[in-house]
């Protein structure tokens, strides 16, 4: 067998390809990525319920509609429930945004002129600091247009979101049944093989995390409420949404609530310990209890792989690079696994 | 003579999802499973036209579900060895239904053929909704799998 003709390689030329008409579908639908995740998403928790209702003899457009207003009631009462909290939450932390910064500058002084005592070097502390606090507030304006550019996507995605899934629930299958038809009758059963492993791998691992993110999110409000932390709610809900990256995700929430923790007056370096020991312990009940119960075996990667996953992802395409690094890297791995498998046969069948 | 076999298998009135429903119903997997459900299950199946000598697979491919041939003639062998002459309402893969298992003979279509995919991954949706009838069909299919071996078991026999 020469070097071209060797199944891995075959293998990785088909997979190259598979990458490219990816990436070319992402770079078109660029503008509308964020609605279609969402939607996609919704799709994989909502699905099985509209199926339910169908096996029950209900109308096929109506299970949607059922299932579409039962969601859109569920989400206004939660809304109309948590966000005035959660407003007057974020209020408190913008008011402390001030108090945050002269807090750590008042800190930063402090530790850098014991460490210079130390060590006995002159360390410009003041520059440090006002470098740091410069820094922060281009960082606090990018922050404000960011928000008022959220708010024009969050129009967009509110519109286009419940359009999308309505037509995903309804007609997904359909057009997946056309599209997979186009295969060659050689490739139909692989193809398909290779669909429903990735499709159950993803809809498991959708389903798992954000049921994660909800018990990550309910843990750490709690532990942050019972420690006396400031803004606990809101506090619990990020390092919930956090969560949904893996790894890099826990060491943001402990930054955040340490800045938090910071800010509030009088200063007590107890608190700062127990938010540490708040989200140390919603990690350890994460990977010891939820991760094993509801999340394992939806994705089967490698932490190394996970990390440099996410790591170059991120580097590529931001944060939905991120978010999206582990489902992409683990369908990835299904892809290539069929199609050597299938490449190796054939292979071995020729001799 | 494509009139004849047309007027064969369609009886008058009939859909091509009656036809194929019928014709499932009229295997031995789908015994005590009723028409309706037989129904709902073959909407989701896949019909595909194979040409005179295309292969359908070989051993060692990985299977994904089992197929019936409602039009045509499907050759299966193994070793080059012939195995089975299937035609109209046969059905053959099965071992595919029950494990994500590799498959253990060739088939290939001896005339233009159309075949009707029943995959696993559907099977598998539809005992989650379905248990008790999904017990009944794997009960069935656990019939048919060890009534093939038994006829296996038979051919080794005389062979030796």
């Amino acid at each position: 067998m020469t070097l071209q003709q060797s199944p891995y390689l075959q293998t990785l030329k088909l997979l190259a390809i598979v990458i490219a008409v990816c990436l070319a579908s992402f770079y078109l639908i660029s503008s509308v990525l964020i609605p279609v995740i969402i939607s996609f998403t919704l799709y994989a928790l909502f699905q099985p319920a509209v199926t339910y209702l169908v096996r029950h003899d209900v109308n096929h457009s109506l299970s949607i509609v059922i299932v579409l207003v039962v969601l859109l009631i569920t989400s206004m009462l939660m809304i109309g429930f948590a966000l005035p909290a959660l407003l007057e939450q974020v209020s408190l932390l913008q008011a402390r945004l001030p108090e945050i910064s002269s807090q750590l500058g008042r800190l930063l002084t402090e530790y850098g002129e014991k460490l210079s005592a130390k060590v006995g070097a002159d360390i410009d502390v003041s520059a440090i600091t006002l470098s740091f606090l410069s820094k922060s507030s281009s960082l606090g304006q990018a922050v404000l247009i960011n928000v008022s550019n959220g708010l024009f996507n969050f129009i967009i995605i509110f519109i286009l979101v419940p359009f999308l899934t309505y037509y995903l629930l309804k007609d997904f299958k359909r057009v997946r049944n056309a599209l997979m038809n186009w295969l060659p009758n050689s490739s139909f059963e692989l193809g398909w093989l290779i669909y429903y492993n990735v499709s159950t791998q993803l809809q498991a691992y959708v389903r798992g995390v954000m049921l994660q993110s909800l018990i990550m999110a309910t843990f750490t409000a709690i532990g942050f409420s019972i420690i006396g932390l400031d803004i606990p709610v809101l506090l619990g809900a990020i390092t919930g949404l956090f969560n949904l990256v893996p790894y890099i995700g826990p060491i943001i929430s402990i930054v955040l609530s340490l800045l938090v923790g910071a800010a509030m007056t009088p200063f007590d370096p107890t608190i700062l310990y127990l938010s540490v020991v708040v989200i140390v312990s919603a990690q350890i009940f994460d990977n010891a209890v939820v991760i094993p119960s509801i999340v394992a075996n939806a994705v089967n990667l490698h932490p190394v792989q996970a990390i440099l996953g996410i790591l170059i992802f991120g580097s590529l395409f931001g944060t939905i690079g991120i978010i999206l690094a582990v489902p992409a890297i683990a369908t990835g791995k299904i892809v290539f696994k069929n199609i050597y498998a299938d490449m190796a046969n054939a292979s071995l069948k020729a001799g | 003579m494509a009139n004849i076999l047309w007027s064969n298998i369609f009886r008058k009135g009939e859909s091509e999802l009656q036809v194929i429903t019928r014709m499932w119903q009229e295997t031995p997997l789908f015994n005590n499973i009723p028409e309706r459900h037989i129904a709902f299950l073959c909407e989701k199946m896949h019909l595909r036209d194979f040409k005179a000598g295309e292969v359908i697979f070989t051993q060692g491919d990985q299977g994904a579900g089992a197929i019936l041939v409602l039009e045509g003639e499907v050759r299966v062998s193994a070793q080059k060895t012939e195995l089975a002459l299937l035609g109209s309402g046969d059905f053959f893969g099965e071992i595919a239904l029950a494990a994500p298992e590799r498959r253990t003979a060739d088939a290939n279509a001896t005339t233009h053929s159309r075949l009707v995919y029943f995959l696993r991954q559907d099977l598998v949706e539809w005992i989650e909704y379905e248990p008790r009838l999904g017990a009944a069909f794997l009960l069935n299919l656990s019939a048919t799998l060890a009534q093939r071996l038994f006829e296996a078991n038979k051919l080794i026999a005389a062979e030796t």
